[in-house]
């Protein structure tokens, strides 16, 4: 049996439409299988609130007298985009305010608009004939503009991954806060409510199709930025009058350490147009897979541990290695059912109708990395040998290898080059001081290192966090094998 | 109950008798107190205690007068108007003490939240903060 769209609309126009959450799909269809769900079932919402940095505004003031042709321009001190027509501008969630960064964004200024707060817009010009104003400070609500369109270049991922942290320090992600040794893990997406899962080969998502966005409605404008299909990354591009919208489902937020980044609410109607579609939505949690991805390893193709499931994700706990490590959701659960519900009465209440998509999302598009014209640099190019000592020598022989070899740092090892530990000509300085004769006294024992095969930008990070000024690299079974020092960085 | 954070100074401890007798000031007025977490550096001993609310003064004068170094210390709250129910916060407490209900709501137990603060620095709506 096959519906058409304007047989579903004919329904929500008589208020009969049968409308349920993907949630609630797969309950109906495991008790009344795939046959009867499509005949039964007209649409089926779906929904998804979480951090979406791609996401931001254009925004339109309208011309002051006289009129101003912005270079810069801010708003609540962040700076926003301005390459167009004289007065628009697009402000994006992730730009962080000059004076708090780390704390408030242009996430946080779409929030307060969405909210009808006042906003100060300041902002500079070199002039010109037409636009003779050099400078502008002044305060607007939403109401004020001429246009506020939310429009997202990359929004409602299909599926993310879950993040884990082999390394011994803690991190602060976009995915949030990673505790050392596998002490924690995050992921992000909404399982079976998650709006692309649920027609995973787009037979009615595309361009134009109508959408529940930040609380108002809006529309898919194509594939978003890095739209992967054939691995289940698939992702759209949106926009919405933001007018309309509410700041329940638009929020600013912040990541230590990361930056800010802005919370969206989006919701998919699909139609159950087939059986085939009733099959789709009812996908549920144990059926949706994403990959643990270990982000101690900072680079882009980070090692993946293992495949877990949505309904292990939602359970709060993830198997790794046979421990048991607790897991949190970086999306809103909560959030995305109540995306999903309201959209549901939306329908229900004959205000929002089903539109087919002028042309759906390609299924071919693949992600590809960043060409990179410059050779990238690792460790083991710029190293150079280290001066080592064994732990047993002489500090007086240490201080004639550092002046004799025109070094500021000896290695200190065993044997067989075992690392174990660093001395520099400042320690040197500091035991003649002291009256410190042996150098067991005056090694730094816990050493910062790197190795071979990592980025130098990398290496020169953890030198610049750490505040040092060497790192012996190692091998895997930590014996030395140089050193690379700010010198070699330079 | 009220949290503190008891701190002896590198170098006061420098026998058995020493860790004695400040634990003995502890136990002169009667009261029983959880050690939530004990932890040594190079700038001393770190305790964080959890002692009943009406003793509170008491036990801090006393420890202080024996060189102590004592901090009140909070247990976390949540700022239900920013919250957004995303529970970020939840996997990094060890305790319990926040999680999420059957419906993914944020749920913070008082009781069970021993001050740890590792959830502080998680939350992207800075809806968490220390209560002291």
């Amino acid at each position: 049996m096959t519906k058409t769209y304007a047989e579903i609309n004919e329904k929500i126009k008589k208020g009969d439409a049968v409308v349920v959450t993907a949630e609630e799909m797969v309950k109906i269809v495991e008790e009344k299988g795939t046959k009867i769900a499509a005949e039964e079932i007209d649409v089926v919402t779906t929904g998804t609130f979480g951090p979406m940095c791609s996401s931001g505004a254009f925004l339109n003031f309208g011309h002051s007298d006289p009129p101003i042709k912005f270079e810069h321009l801010s708003l609540n001190d962040v700076k926003s985009y301005h390459g167009n027509a004289a007065v628009d501008c697009y402000i994006g969630c992730t730009r962080m305010a000059d004076i708090r960064p780390f704390e408030y964004g242009g996430g946080h200024v779409i929030e307060e608009l969405v909210s009808g707060k006042s906003v100060r817009l300041k902002g500079t010009s070199f002039t010109t004939d037409c636009y003779p104003l050099a400078e502008i400070d002044t305060e607007f609500t939403i109401d004020d503009l001429n246009q506020a369109i939310l429009c997202n270049p990359r929004n409602a991922y299909q599926r993310y991954v879950c993040a884990v942290n082999s390394s011994d320090k803690t991190l602060y992600t976009y995915m949030g806060k990673l505790l050392p040794h596998f002490g924690n893990a995050n992921y992000a997406g909404a399982g079976s409510l998650s709006p692309l899962s649920n027609d995973p080969e787009y037979e009615t998502i595309g361009i134009g199709t109508r959408i529940f966005l930040g609380g108002g409605i809006g529309y898919i404008m194509g594939e978003g930025t890095q739209h992967s299909p054939s691995n289940r990354f698939g992702t759209i591009f949106v926009k919405g009058d933001l007018k309309q919208m509410k700041p329940e489902y638009l929020r600013g937020v912040t990541y230590e350490k990361y930056g800010t980044s802005m919370f969206v609410g989006i919701g998919i109607p699909i139609p159950i147009l087939n059986e085939g579609l009733a099959k789709k939505t009812a996908i549920s949690d144990e059926q949706l897979l994403t990959d643990v991805v270990d982000y101690g390893i900072p680079r882009r193709d980070r090692p993946k541990l293992r495949q877990v499931s949505y309904k292990e994700l939602k359970g709060g706990f993830i198997k790794l290695n046979g421990k048991k490590i607790k897991c949190s959701s970086m999306s809103s659960l909560h959030g995305a059912h109540k995306v999903a519900e309201t959209l549901k009465k939306w329908i229900q209440d004959g205000k929002f109708y089903l539109n087919p998509p002028a042309e759906t999302l390609p299924m071919d598009t693949i992600f590809k990395p960043m060409r990179m014209s410059a050779e990238m640099k690792f460790v083991k190019d710029l190293k150079k040998n280290a001066e080592i000592c064994y732990e047993d020598c002489d500090i007086k022989i240490v201080a004639e290898i550092i002046i004799n070899k025109n070094t500021n740092h000896i290695v200190i090892t065993d044997r067989e080059h075992i690392l174990k530990g660093i001395v520099t000509s400042f320690d040197i300085t500091k035991a003649i001081a002291q009256d410190k004769s042996d150098l067991k006294d005056i090694i730094t024992k816990k050493v910062i290192t790197t190795s071979d095969n990592e980025p130098i930008s990398n290496a020169a990070r953890r030198m610049k966090i750490n505040n040092i000024s060497a790192l012996p690299v190692i091998d895997d079974n930590k014996k030395v094998v140089g050193i690379i020092t700010s010198e070699e960085l330079m | 109950m009220t949290i503190i954070n008891i701190t002896l100074p590198f170098g006061m401890i420098k026998d058995l008798d020493d860790y004695s007798a400040i634990v003995n000031e502890i136990l002169k007025h009667e009261i029983s107190f959880n050690i939530l977490k004990f932890s040594t550096s190079s700038s001393g001993i770190t305790m964080l205690l959890d002692i009943p609310d009406e003793k509170i003064e008491t036990i801090t004068e006393s420890l202080k007068k024996n060189n102590v170094i004592v901090n009140k210390k909070g247990r976390v709250i949540i700022d239900q108007e920013k919250c957004i129910d995303c529970g970020a916060c939840t996997s990094l407490c060890p305790t319990d003490a926040l999680s999420t209900d059957s419906e993914f709501k944020l749920v913070f137990s008082e009781e069970k939240c021993m001050g740890c603060l590792l959830c502080l620095d998680s939350c992207p709506r800075h809806a968490i903060e220390e209560n002291f």
